[in-house]
C-alpha cells in the first residue's frame, strides 16, 4: 500500500464507503421507512394512511423534479404532466380493458416509462439546446397542451369527470385477508405496502444515481456548463439522460398515485396546480438535497390537510361574511404567499438551510 | 498645490471572490491627461469602472471636486460630469450615431448643440454616417463615436479606457491627435496600453501593478526610464 | 466599414435558414385555404388578426420587460385577467346608468374608452407595486424570477377568486358593438374591428415611443447594453419601473378587450393568456417588438384556422409552430443572437 499513496478522490471515497453504516442519516432513514411501515398499527386512520402515502409518493415525484432542477439545472414546467401521463396510463389501461387484470399493471408502467421516455427525448432535442427561458416556455405550453387533452380528449380521459377504476386481486378494495397483529389486512393496506415499498426503491434509485458518476457530471455542468464541455464531457447527451430519467421517474410516481387514489382526473394528476405543488415542495424542503424533497411534501400535505379543516371550522363557526369565506376557500392564496416570501428569505429551504447551520457548526468546532 | 478635480483614498474593489482593487489611492490634476499604465490584469480598467461606479468600491473615497461619489450609482457620477469611453469600441449598435448622441447628450439646449458641432469639426466621419447604425461603421469610426458622444455634454473629465486597442497605427496617431485638443478644455484619464500613443497625450502617469499603485510622475521621466519599463510594462 | 461587408456577405446556409423562416411565416397565411373555402377563411382570418392584435397587448410588454432587465414576468398573465375584471365591473356600474346594453353610439365609445382608461390604471398600479415589492429582489436570476413570478400569479390569481367570485362572469357588450357588418357575404361582429383598430393602434403607437423619442431611444439602448446606458447618465432601474408598468397596464388593456370580445371571464384566465403571449415572444425574438407583432399575427391566425377545424389541436399547432422557428431561427424571426 506504501507504493500506491491514494489520490486524495480514493481517499475520500474509502472514508466515506468505511463510515457507511455509522452516518446518522443511514438511521434516520431506516427509522422513516419502519416507522411508514408500521404506521397502519400505530394509528387506525385511514384519512393518516391516506396523507402518509401521497407524501411517500410525492416525495419520490419531488425529489425526481430535483434531480432537474437542483442537480442538473434544467428548468422543467412540465414534470407533472409527466406524473399525469402516468397516470393515466393506469387508469385508462384498466378503465378501457374492461374487467381489471394483474398484467395490466407492469403493462401500466411499461407504456408510462416508454410515454415518459419519447416525450422526453423529443422536448430535450427541440429545445434544451436553446436559451434556458426557451425550455421553460416549450415544457409550459406543452404541459398546458396535456392538460386542455386530458379535459378535452373525452372519448379517451372521460374529459373533467376523470376515470375510477378497480384494481385486480388482493388490490382491491373488497378484497379481506385476515387478521395481523389485530389489524384486517385489506387490499388498501396492501396497496399502502407497494407504494411503500415502490416509493422507497425509487428514492433510493434517484439517491443512486445522483451519487454516481453521471451525478457528479451533471452537477458540473450545473455549476458551469462550459468548464465541464472543457473537461470533455458531451454535456448535453449528459442533461438529456437526466431529463429522461427524472420524466420516467415522474411517470411511474403518476402510475403509483393512480393505484393509491383509484381515480385520476385532470384537475387531480395534470393541472398547473399539481406544477406549482411539486415547486412549493421543493423549494420549502431545499433545492438540490434530495431529501428535502421529503420534509417538503410531508410539509405541505400535512399543511393541505389540516389547514382545509381549520378553514372549514371557520366557515361554520361564521356563516354571514361572504368575503371571510371566500378568504377560507382560497387556501392556495396562502400557499402563493409562503412561496414568495420563502423565495425571497429562505431560498435554500428547511433542509439546505439546516445543513448550512450543521456546517458551520462543524467549522467552528474544528478550528 | 495643484487643484485636484478627482482623487481616489484607499480604494478597494471585489469582483465576486476576487480582490482586484487592493488600495488604489491617484490624484488627477485638472487641465491634462493623466496615464493609467500596467500590465493586463493590474487593475487599470477596474479603477475607470470603480469610479464610475459600476464595479462599486467595497472600501475607500473617491471624490470628484468636493463631492464623495464612492457609494453614488453610475448615472449620478455621469450627472455630475464624469464622461465614460467604455473600451472595445463601445458604443450601442443597433442605434444609429445620432441616436448614440441623443442617448449620451444630458442636456437638449445650445451648449451642448455648439459641443456637438466641435465634435463634428473634430471627427467629420460621423457627420457623414449620422443616419447610420453604428453597428456598420469601422474601428476607428465606433471609437470616435464613443468619445465623440461623451463630448457633448459639458463634462469635468472623461475617462478614457484604451481608445487605441484594435486600430491600425495611422488612426492611432490621429486619435492622440484629437485627444490633445481635447485635454485643452476638458481632463482626461486615460487606460493605455500603447506606450506611443501614452507618451503623446499623457502628463503625469500612475502605473497599476497587482491593484496598488506601484509607480508615478511624468510622462516624460518614464519614456527616458528604461529600467522602470522593462519591470512593470515590458517593454525595452 | 469591415463589418459592413462583413453582415452583408452572410454565408448561403444561414441565408437559406433566414429565408426559410419567412416562407415559414407568410405559409401559413394561406395553407389553410386547402381545406378550408374563402368565406370562412376570410372571417377566420379577421378573428385571427383580432387575437393576434389582442395577445400583442400583452406580449410586448414581455419582451421588452426580458430585453431591458433581463426579467421573466411569468405573472404577465394576471396582469391581463385583473385588466378583464376591470372592464367587467366597469361594464356593470355603467350598465346602471344605461350606457352600454342601451345606450347612443357614443355612450357605447364612451364605455369601452372609459373601461380601458381605467384598465390602464389597475395595471400600472399593479405593476408597480409588483416591480417595488417582488420582481426588485430577483434581478440577474432567472431561477428566482421564475419561481417568484409564478407564485404572484397564482396570489394574483387567487385575490381576483375572493374579490369577484370563483366562477365565469358572462360580460356584457356594449350596445352599439353587438352585431356585425357584411363585407360581400364576409360576416365581421363589429367589436373586431374596434379590437383591430386598438390592437393596431397601439403598435404604432410603441413604435413610435421606441423610434422616434428618448425614452425610445433609452429602452432600446438599454436592451442591447444595459451598463452603458446607465454610465450615460440614465437611471435605468426608474426607466424599468416605467418599463414595467406601462407593460402591466398594456396587458390589462388586452385583457378589456378580450373580455368584451369574448364576453366571458374567469379568475384563471390569465394563465392561458401568457402561455400564447410566452410563446409569441419565443416566435417574434426576445426584446423586439415588430417581431412580437408579427409573431402574435402567426400565432393568432394559426389558431383560429387550426380551431375551425380540430378545436383541441390548436394549441399543439402553435407549439409546433413555435419548435419549427427555433429549429429554423434559434433566436426568433427578429431575435438577435
Amino acid at each position: 500500500m506504501a507504493d500506491h499513496p491514494l489520490t486524495p478522490v480514493q481517499a475520500q471515497r474509502a472514508q466515506e464507503a468505511a463510515g457507511r453504516f455509522t452516518r446518522p442519516g443511514l438511521w434516520l432513514q431506516i427509522a422513516l421507512l419502519v416507522l411508514l411501515a408500521l404506521e397502519p398499527w400505530f394509528i387506525s386512520s385511514f384519512r393518516v394512511m391516506d396523507v402518509a402515502a401521497k407524501v411517500m409518493i410525492f416525495a419520490v415525484l419531488v425529489a425526481s423534479y430535483d434531480l432537474l432542477l437542483g442537480y442538473t439545472g434544467i428548468f422543467s414546467l412540465a414534470h407533472a404532466m409527466f406524473f399525469g401521463l402516468g397516470a393515466y396510463s393506469l387508469a385508462l389501461i384498466v378503465h378501457h380493458a374492461g374487467a381489471p387484470a394483474w398484467h395490466h399493471l407492469p403493462l401500466a408502467a411499461l407504456v408510462a416509462v416508454g410515454l415518459a421516455v419519447l416525450v422526453s427525448l423529443v422536448v430535450a432535442f427541440f429545445s434544451l439546446r436553446l436559451k434556458a427561458l426557451f425550455f421553460v416556455v416549450m415544457t409550459l405550453a406543452l404541459a398546458q397542451f396535456a392538460d386542455i387533452l386530458s379535459i378535452q380528449w373525452h372519448s379517451l380521459t372521460r374529459g373533467e369527470d376523470g376515470v375510477s377504476f378497480k384494481l385486480p386481486g388482493w388490490l382491491d378494495v373488497g378484497w379481506s385477508g385476515g387478521k395481523l397483529w389485530g389489524l384486517t389486512i385489506n387490499g388498501r393496506l396492501l396497496s399502502y405496502f407497494l407504494v411503500l415499498a415502490a416509493a422507497a426503491l425509487l428514492f433510493v434509485g434517484l439517491v443512486r444515481f445522483v451519487r454516481s458518476p453521471a451525478g457528479r457530471v451533471l452537477k458540473s455542468i450545473r455549476d458551469n456548463e462550459q468548464r465541464a464541455t472543457a473537461l470533455g464531457y458531451q454535456t448535453f447527451n449528459y442533461q438529456i439522460l437526466a431529463n429522461v430519467f427524472g420524466a420516467v421517474v415522474a411517470s411511474l410516481c403518476g402510475v403509483l398515485y393512480a393505484l393509491w387514489v383509484r381515480f385520476v382526473g385532470p384537475e387531480s394528476v395534470m393541472s398547473t396546480a399539481i406544477m406549482l405543488n411539486i415547486l412549493l415542495m421543493l423549494i420549502i424542503g431545499g433545492m438540490g438535497t434530495l431529501y428535502g424533497s421529503i420534509v417538503g411534501a410531508a410539509f405541505i400535505l400535512i399543511a393541505e390537510s389540516w389547514l382545509a379543516d381549520g378553514l372549514r371550522a371557520v366557515k361554520t363557526f361564521l356563516p354571514d361574511l361572504l368575503i371571510l369565506q371566500r378568504l377560507a376557500d382560497r387556501w392556495i392564496l396562502y400557499f402563493g404567499v409562503l412561496f414568495i416570501l420563502v423565495v425571497i428569505f429562505f431560498p435554500k429551504g428547511l433542509v439546505g438551510t439546516a445543513r448550512d447551520i450543521a456546517a458551520r457548526r462543524r467549522a467552528r468546532s474544528s478550528e | 498645490m495643484p487643484e485636484f478635480i478627482l482623487s481616489l483614498h484607499q480604494v478597494h474593489t471585489f469582483i465576486g471572490q476576487h480582490h482586484i482593487l487592493q488600495g488604489v489611492s491617484l490624484q488627477v490634476p485638472e487641465g491634462q491627461a493623466l496615464v493609467l499604465l500596467g500590465r493586463n490584469g493590474a487593475g487599470k480598467s477596474t479603477t475607470l469602472r470603480t469610479v464610475m461606479g459600476m464595479t462599486p468600491a467595497r472600501s475607500g473615497h473617491i471624490v470628484l471636486g468636493e463631492r464623495d461619489i464612492s457609494r453614488a450609482r453610475p448615472f449620478e457620477i455621469a450627472r455630475a460630469g464624469i464622461g465614460f469611453v467604455p473600451e472595445d469600441q463601445a458604443v450601442l449598435y443597433t442605434l444609429t450615431v445620432e441616436e448614440n448622441f441623443r442617448l449620451a447628450m444630458l442636456h437638449e439646449d445650445e451648449g451642448s448643440y455648439a459641443r456637438q458641432e466641435r465634435v463634428f469639426a473634430l471627427f467629420p466621419d460621423l457627420k457623414k454616417f449620422w443616419k447610420s447604425k453604428a453597428g456598420v461603421l469601422s474601428g476607428g469610426q465606433k471609437q470616435m463615436l464613443a468619445i465623440g458622444r461623451t463630448m457633448v455634454n459639458d463634462h469635468r473629465l472623461l475617462l478614457i479606457d484604451e481608445p487605441s486597442k484594435g486600430l491600425a497605427p495611422i488612426l492611432v496617431d490621429q486619435l492622440a491627435e484629437a485627444l490633445n485638443q481635447i485635454k485643452s478644455h476638458t481632463t482626461i484619464v486615460l487606460v493605455e496600453q500603447n506606450f506611443h500613443m501614452a507618451s503623446k497625450v499623457g502628463g503625469d502617469y500612475y502605473i497599476l501593478d497587482d491593484g496598488v499603485v506601484a509607480h508615478q510622475g511624468r510622462m516624460e521621466e518614464l519614456a527616458q526610464d528604461h529600467q522602470l519599463k522593462q519591470k512593470y510594462l515590458g517593454i525595452a | 466599414m469591415n463589418s459592413a461587408a462583413q453582415t452583408a456577405a452572410a454565408s448561403p446556409a444561414a441565408d437559406f435558414k433566414k429565408w426559410a423562416g419567412w416562407v415559414v411565416g407568410i405559409g401559413i397565411w394561406l395553407l389553410p385555404l386547402l381545406w378550408i373555402n374563402l368565406t370562412t377563411y376570410l372571417v377566420l382570418t379577421v378573428a385571427g388578426v383580432t387575437m393576434g392584435m389582442l395577445l400583442f397587448l400583452t406580449a410586448s410588454g414581455f419582451t421588452i420587460i426580458l430585453g431591458l432587465m433581463d426579467v421573466i414576468n411569468l405573472a404577465h398573465g394576471a396582469f391581463f385577467a385583473w385588466g378583464a375584471y376591470t372592464g367587467f365591473t366597469v361594464l356593470g356600474l355603467l350598465n346602471r346608468l344605461g350606457w352600454v346594453e342601451t345606450g347612443t353610439l357614443g355612450q357605447s365609445i364612451g364605455s369601452v374608452l372609459i373601461c380601458l382608461l381605467l384598465a390602464l390604471a389597475v395595471g400600472w398600479v399593479l405593476g408597480v407595486l409588483l416591480e417595488w415589492l417582488v420582481i426588485r429582489r430577483t434581478y440577474g436570476s432567472h431561477l428566482k424570477q421564475i419561481l417568484i413570478t409564478m407564485g404572484a400569479a397564482l396570489v394574483m390569481a387567487e385575490i381576483i377568486s375572493i374579490c369577484w367570485g370563483p366562477n365565469d362572469e358572462v360580460v356584457l357588450t356594449p350596445a352599439a358593438f353587438t352585431g356585425s357588418v357584411d363585407l360581400w357575404n364576409v360576416v365581421i361582429e363589429k367589436f373586431r374591428l374596434a379590437a383591430i383598430l386598438v390592437g393596431g393602434g397601439v403598435f404604432l403607437a410603441m413604435h413610435y415611443v421606441l423610434q422616434r423619442t428618448k425614452l425610445g431611444i433609452i429602452v432600446r439602448g438599454g436592451v442591447e447594453n444595459r451598463d452603458m446606458v446607465q454610465a450615460l447618465g440614465h437611471n435605468i432601474r426608474r426607466i424599468f419601473t416605467y418599463v414595467f408598468a406601462a407593460g402591466a397596464a398594456l396587458a390589462a388593456m388586452g385583457g378589456t378587450m378580450w373580455s368584451i370580445y369574448t364576453r366571458e371571464i374567469r379568475p384563471d384566465m390569465g394563465e392561458s393568456n401568457l402561455i400564447f403571449a410566452l410563446i409569441v415572444v419565443v416566435i417574434g425574438g426576445m426584446g423586439s417588438v415588430t417581431g412580437c407583432f408579427l409573431a402574435s399575427l402567426m400565432v393568432g391566425l394559426a389558431f383560429n384556422y387550426v380551431a375551425y377545424s380540430v378545436p383541441t389541436l390548436a394549441l399543439g399547432v402553435n407549439i409546433m409552430i413555435m419548435a419549427v422557428i427555433l429549429l429554423l431561427r434559434p433566436s426568433g424571426l427578429m431575435g438577435r443572437s
